[in-house]
């Protein structure tokens, strides 16, 4: 056990580890955004009137949650464009998988935000004589929003945490970066710590923030949408 | 799809390491959750802090950086081989018990205060108090985040096939990179996956909907 630490080799690859925490960041924001309208298409079908339109999205989401992000990421990158005729980059294949996986989530916060807004202010809205439009986006939307900010922030994190799995098709991320260093520099030990700690401080981060936002909502007297 | 039959031992055997490891490592990390879960309940602060870090160090590193680590760079330190399954299974086993700690100590927190105070009044000790009253009410709260916790872990443990244990995902990849069917081996191990989580899934809202009635 007489290792000796030897942290001097990675500073010369720093570049490479700023350029892969870009990537991983730029990677988890950009599947966030997209998928944000889908999982609110979603949400909406799931909760639809139409019984046909309702039980359909659920299958959709059931399947995708019941199958690996990982299966999922080698389907697109090796699978679809076998289908489709064209070339994926591993970013590309990257975005699609985490863009669905964000949708999963975004569609799931909104039904549990929509759900947990008491029927009180659903009937309040009706006698009011507003549509279902109406209900939705001047009373329901408003309050259900507000109850989501903390989970979202959370599902960001979740998301981040399962990008990795884009350095498996070689996209440049930071645990991609990491391999690559440990490769120049045969350092797998001080190369892989760093990377974990960069990991561990980023979602540490997140998550204060979002334990952060949960006090501030219940002090203002609202729970939060799980 | 003939050809495809010719498979079907191999996917078995893919099937099989990813069965085994997933089990392995719920065996491992729900007594070992229970303990960080209680610790962190503990009000001694020798047991309250490691117990919190372990939590949050374990809960907040991506799975596949663990496994990286444990592959790539625990080998200079470990006085013993790590393979493949070694290396997964003690990162696999390290974040789900991270996971499973905070599902038993919300358990733990969700029994009133009257039931420990009932215990103590009948002159129980800390571990009876525990054993006899608490933890028998708690996992039956807990059965729901269990489940969901097991459904999770199984799907994580499709991410050992990166560094090439022999999982279901590597036996795909494997048949797709010798025969160049990417299509049919990667649409077929993802319907595996789904025969095998969609049940757990039906039953998890099953269980929930049933605890709800009877709570």
């Amino acid at each position: 056990m007489n290792y000796v630490w030897e942290f001097s080799a990675i500073e010369r690859y720093q570049h490479l580890l700023v350029e892969g925490l870009a990537n991983t960041l730029q990677l988890t924001v950009l599947a966030y955004m997209l998928g944000l309208p889908i999982g609110i298409a979603l949400a909406l079908g799931r909760l639809s009137r139409h019984r046909i339109v309702s039980v359909v999205v659920g299958f959709v989401i059931d399947f995708f949650r019941c199958t690996p992000s990982l299966v999922q990421l080698f389907w697109f990158f090796f699978a679809l464009p076998r289908i489709i005729g064209v070339r994926l980059s591993p970013f590309e294949a990257s975005l699609i998988c985490l863009t669905i996986l964000s949708s999963a989530f975004v569609a799931e916060i909104f039904r549990g935000g929509i759900a947990s807004i008491e029927r009180g202010q659903w009937e309040g809205a009706r006698a009011l004589g507003m549509g279902y439009r109406q209900m939705m986006i001047r009373i329901i939307l408003p309050q259900a929003v507000k109850r989501m900010i903390p989970v979202f922030l959370e599902r960001a994190i979740e998301l981040l945490k399962t990008s990795t799995i884009a350095a498996a098709i070689s996209y440049p991320d930071l645990l991609f970066q990491a391999n690559e260093i440990s490769h120049r520099t045969y350092r797998p030990l001080e190369v892989f710590t760093t990377v974990a700690l960069i990991f561990l401080l980023v979602v540490t981060i997140g998550s204060q923030l979002t334990r952060m936002l949960e006090r501030r909502l219940a002090r203002s007297g609202e729970s939060t949408a799980h | 799809m003939n050809d495809l039959l010719r498979y079907v031992p191999v996917f078995a055997e893919g099937l099989w390491g990813t069965v085994r490891i997933a089990v392995v490592c719920l065996c491992a990390s729900l007594p070992l959750g229970l303990i960080i879960g209680m610790g962190r309940y503990s009000r001694s602060w020798y047991w309250a802090i490691p117990t919190r870090v372990y939590v949050e160090v374990f809960r907040n590193t991506p799975v596949l950086v663990l496994i990286m680590w444990f592959f790539f760079a625990f080998p200079t330190i470990a006085p013993f081989d790590v393979d493949a399954y070694t290396a997964a299974t003690l990162a696999l086993t390290l974040n789900s018990s991270a996971f499973f700690a905070e599902v038993f100590r919300a358990g733990i927190q969700s029994i009133g205060r009257g039931q420990w105070d009932a215990a103590r009044a009948l002159g129980m000790s800390y571990r009876w108090q525990m054993q006899r009253v608490i933890l028998p009410q708690a996992i039956k709260r807990m059965i729901p985040a269990i489940t969901n916790r097991w459904i999770e872990l199984f799907k994580l443990t499709s991410l050992a096939s990166v560094i090439a244990y022999q999982d279901l995902i590597h036996t795909a990849k494997l048949i797709s990179s010798a025969y160049f069917n990417p299509v049919q081996t990667f649409t077929i191990a993802a319907l595996i996956y789904f025969a095998m989580i969609y049940p757990m899934v039906r039953m998890l809202y099953f269980i929930e909907a049933k605890l709800k009635r009877g709570d």
